[in-house]
């Protein structure tokens, strides 16, 4: 479909969104300017050709506990250091009635440079150590200059310490952070300024291994189908925070201001400077509790303001079944504006940030409340999947009762289609338009997805997306979108040579139009991004200049960049 | 104290049912007749009811103490505002502020997480205080004193607040106290 094609094809919606006016003078502004037309978008599945077989176990084919639904996150990493992204990939356990069938390997997959990946979990060593696995964080935890992988459980957590020959060790136990129970999210951020990454692990339901053997399905939904208790009747499990001493980790939950008081249902983490005053603050999201926004007071202390600052409710007050997170600049007003995931039949939220760390809810106003109503969403992320210069967003869907499958008329099946909607803001005004339908063969596909990444894994300046589904292999939808505009994807160096340092943020400036995007390890559903931040630049064939700060507060320029290649940045350069 | 009152109370009523539940003297009874449930037991049923509604009147009173606490709080907040924004204080006028934005907004959630943990507690437990209220959407699940309505308009105070903490200004401040206090001043009456 060519670019005036789907321009006709989205005026329809534009115009039931009631923003025909705004869009179109937004879009002739940007015109002017020089920005082409937006292309449409294609993403094709790749993940079987692309060798990413390993199917993700999922308990129960009827998800009798909440265990066998909840799924688990998948990581772009690049481990080995060479230029091209790896995929990691958790796995759980299989069972049937109370019987333990198989317990998955999670698997790493290392890029090759025909876009293909090998399955190198065996020699890495990196398989899971038999726990049922949830979530994923990528870091290098002790500034060795190699990333390291952390998995979170449903038991006892693994900290992959990647050696740097192609093999890791798990330090968990010697570290301190096995922190045995339901693990979710997790995110590595410098929470004291003392130049290492502490860690923040959310935990989701109190209940032992035979709880789940044990579980019946004795919830009534809507008077048809019995089905998986939960949460609401399960007792929620706190979270924790990890201080940083020195390699060790050491639980500085009440010490840091971040006791989990009201015991939420913690699932995505996502740690971010969200009211810019230089220190990486947190915010959780929490199944049928309210979302909490930890603010960093410095010293390693937090206050949790997520009510007041518009973060923890929906606009009418309630709290909602968070499970995933998103962060970026939706409508390069230069704040940080944040995007949770919810439960089926209740809109996801996209909170704007208004600045100074506070936020309001647009999610009717800016199109994505109606778009994600429907669907029970999961993993998620903000990315420029067309090169035009904002960020569009991507998310993961699927229902947690298969019972509903027999009812497909009332709120669909358990499997469900992604959606992919396309930025249409302006500075201060967030909208999108879902534009799923016309986002090629990949989209169309309907799985129980959980786990999100978005990564450019082949290289191309195109954003691709990963996505982990319940009891299947995990799909790769490569970025085949049609002539995009530039891109300039920035590679930063640490002080000891790690790449891409958490905690580093990148702004470029071309054509007028900043953008910026932070480093971050952990986000969306239990999951990781590529690391390395990628901008588009629709028409615009120069960057005037990429700015990095690095974790540290120095900083690193470049001026007059020319786009479409992958620029290193190295620390003090 | 209310609430060990009552709950002592509860617990006699409890104590007393199960010393009348001994030998219980048989009701007339006949061929055909349904058998008539024993005075006896009836009695303590109804005292034990008695004892169960002061238990709700008590979660009541607890949760409006509550927020009254929170209210005195967010008024030595005020106070503390108001103080440094006459002082050109900046720095404490944000504090008190941010203080005085997270009261509000706890009174709008009704207390605050921890509290939250025990209200979920009551509600897995198949416990709704509001049980008419929350079906009629005048209550959120669980919640005691402060309606749904009565809790928008409060976090819209809240963030409200929370914004001026950057910029702040003693009638705007002012206002939107007025705003808080017209809506919690109803709520702290007792219903009865």
């Amino acid at each position: 479909m060519t670019a005036s094609h789907r321009e006709r094809a989205a005026a329809p919606a534009r115009l039931a969104l009631g923003l025909a006016v705004l869009v179109s003078t937004y879009r002739a502004a940007g015109a002017s300017s020089g920005a082409p037309p937006a292309p449409p978008f294609r993403f094709v599945d790749v993940s079987a050709k692309a060798g990413l077989t390993r199917i993700v176990l999922s308990g129960r084919p009827d998800k009798d506990h909440l265990l066998d639904s909840s799924g688990t996150g998948i990581a772009f990493l690049d481990y080995d250091k060479d230029g091209r992204l790896d995929v990691y990939v958790v796995n759980g356990w299989r069972l049937e009635g109370s019987r333990v069938v198989e317990r998955g390997r999670n698997a790493l997959y290392r890029g090759l440079p025909d876009g293909t990946f090998r399955d190198v979990t065996d020699e890495a060593r990196v398989g899971g150590e038999g726990e049922w696995g949830s979530g994923v964080a990528v870091a290098d935890y002790d500034g060795d200059g190699w990333p390291d992988i952390f998995v979170t459980n449903f038991g006892k957590n693994v900290l992959y310490r990647n050696l740097g020959n192609g093999r890791f060790e798990n330090v968990a136990a010697r570290v301190g952070l096995e922190s045995p129970g339901w693990n979710t999210g997790a995110a590595f951020f410098d929470a004291d300024g003392d130049g290492d990454l502490d860690l923040y692990v959310a935990s989701y339901i109190s209940c032992s291994l035979q709880d789940v053997l044990d579980a019946q399905r004795t919830l009534m939904w809507r008077g048809l189908e019995t089905v998986a208790v939960g949460p609401f009747g399960l007792k929620g499990a706190p979270d924790h925070f990890f201080r940083n001493e020195g390699g060790r980790f050491v639980d500085a939950t009440v010490e840091a201001g971040m006791q989990d008081k009201a015991l939420g249902f913690g699932f995505g983490v996502r740690a971010a400077d969200f009211d810019g005053d230089g220190r990486i603050d947190l915010y959780v999201a929490n199944d049928s509790d309210p979302n909490y926004l930890y603010r960093n007071e410095g010293k390693g202390v937090f206050k949790e303001i997520g009510t007041w600052a518009g973060a923890a409710l929906d606009e009418n007050g309630a709290a909602q079944a968070s499970m995933g997170i998103a962060v970026g600049d939706v409508d390069g007003d230069g704040v940080l504006d944040l995007f949770t995931t919810n439960f089926s039949e209740d809109f996801s939220t996209l909170y704007h940030g208004v600045g100074n760390g506070l936020f309001e809810d647009v999610s009717k106003a800016s199109g994505v409340g109606p778009a994600t109503y429907r669907p029970l969403s999961w993993g998620t992320a903000f990315a420029d999947l067309d090169n035009d210069g904002d960020l569009d967003l991507v998310v993961a869907n699927g229902h947690i009762y298969p019972q509903i499958d027999r009812h497909p008329e009332l709120i669909g099946t358990l499997a469900q289609k992604n959606l992919l909607l396309e930025n249409r803001s302006r500075p201060g005004a967030p909208a999108f338009r879902d534009a799923t339908e016309e986002a090629g063969p990949g989209f169309q596909e309907s799985w129980s997805s959980r786990g999100l990444a978005v990564g450019d894994f082949d290289n191309d300046g195109r954003v691709d997306v990963l996505v982990s589904h319940l009891d299947a292999p995990p799909s790769l939808l490569r970025n085949e979108s049609p002539d995009g505009g530039a891109w300039l994807t920035v590679v930063c160096e640490g002080k000891h040579g790690e790449a891409n340092p958490i905690g580093t943020t990148v702004t470029v400036r071309a054509g007028g139009r900043v953008q910026s995007r932070d480093i971050a390890a952990g986000d969306s559903f239990l999951s990781t991004n590529d690391p390395r931040p990628h901008f588009g630049l629709g028409a615009y064939t120069t960057v005037d200049e990429v700015l990095v700060r690095w974790p540290d507060g120095t900083r690193s320029v470049r001026r007059g960049v020319p786009a479409r290649q992958f620029l290193r940045v190295r620390y003090g350069s | 104290m209310r609430v060990h009152a009552g709950v002592v109370f509860a617990h006699g009523v409890v104590l007393a049912g199960l010393v009348g539940l001994g030998p219980v003297p048989a009701a007339a009874e006949g061929p055909g007749m349904a058998p008539s449930t024993p005075a006896e037991m009836v009695a303590t049923y109804s005292s034990l009811a008695d004892g169960i509604l002061a238990l709700k009147r008590t979660e009541e009173d607890l949760c409006r103490s509550i927020l009254a606490a929170t209210n005195a709080h967010a008024q030595v907040e005020l106070g503390r505002a108001q103080k440094a924004i006459a002082a050109a204080d900046a720095k404490g006028a944000q504090a008190a502020l941010e203080g005085l934005a997270a009261d509000v907004g706890q009174m709008a959630t009704e207390g605050d997480n921890a509290v939250a943990a025990v209200r979920k507690k009551l509600l897995d437990g198949g416990h709704h205080h509001n049980a008419a209220g929350e079906a009629q959407g005048i209550f959120d699940e669980g919640f005691v004193v402060v309606t749904r309505a009565a809790k928008a308009k409060l976090l819209e105070s809240s963030r409200g607040i929370g914004q001026m903490a950057r910029a702040p200004k003693a009638d705007a401040l002012e206002a939107e106290w007025k705003k808080v206090q017209a809506v919690v001043g109803p709520l702290l009456k007792p219903a009865r």
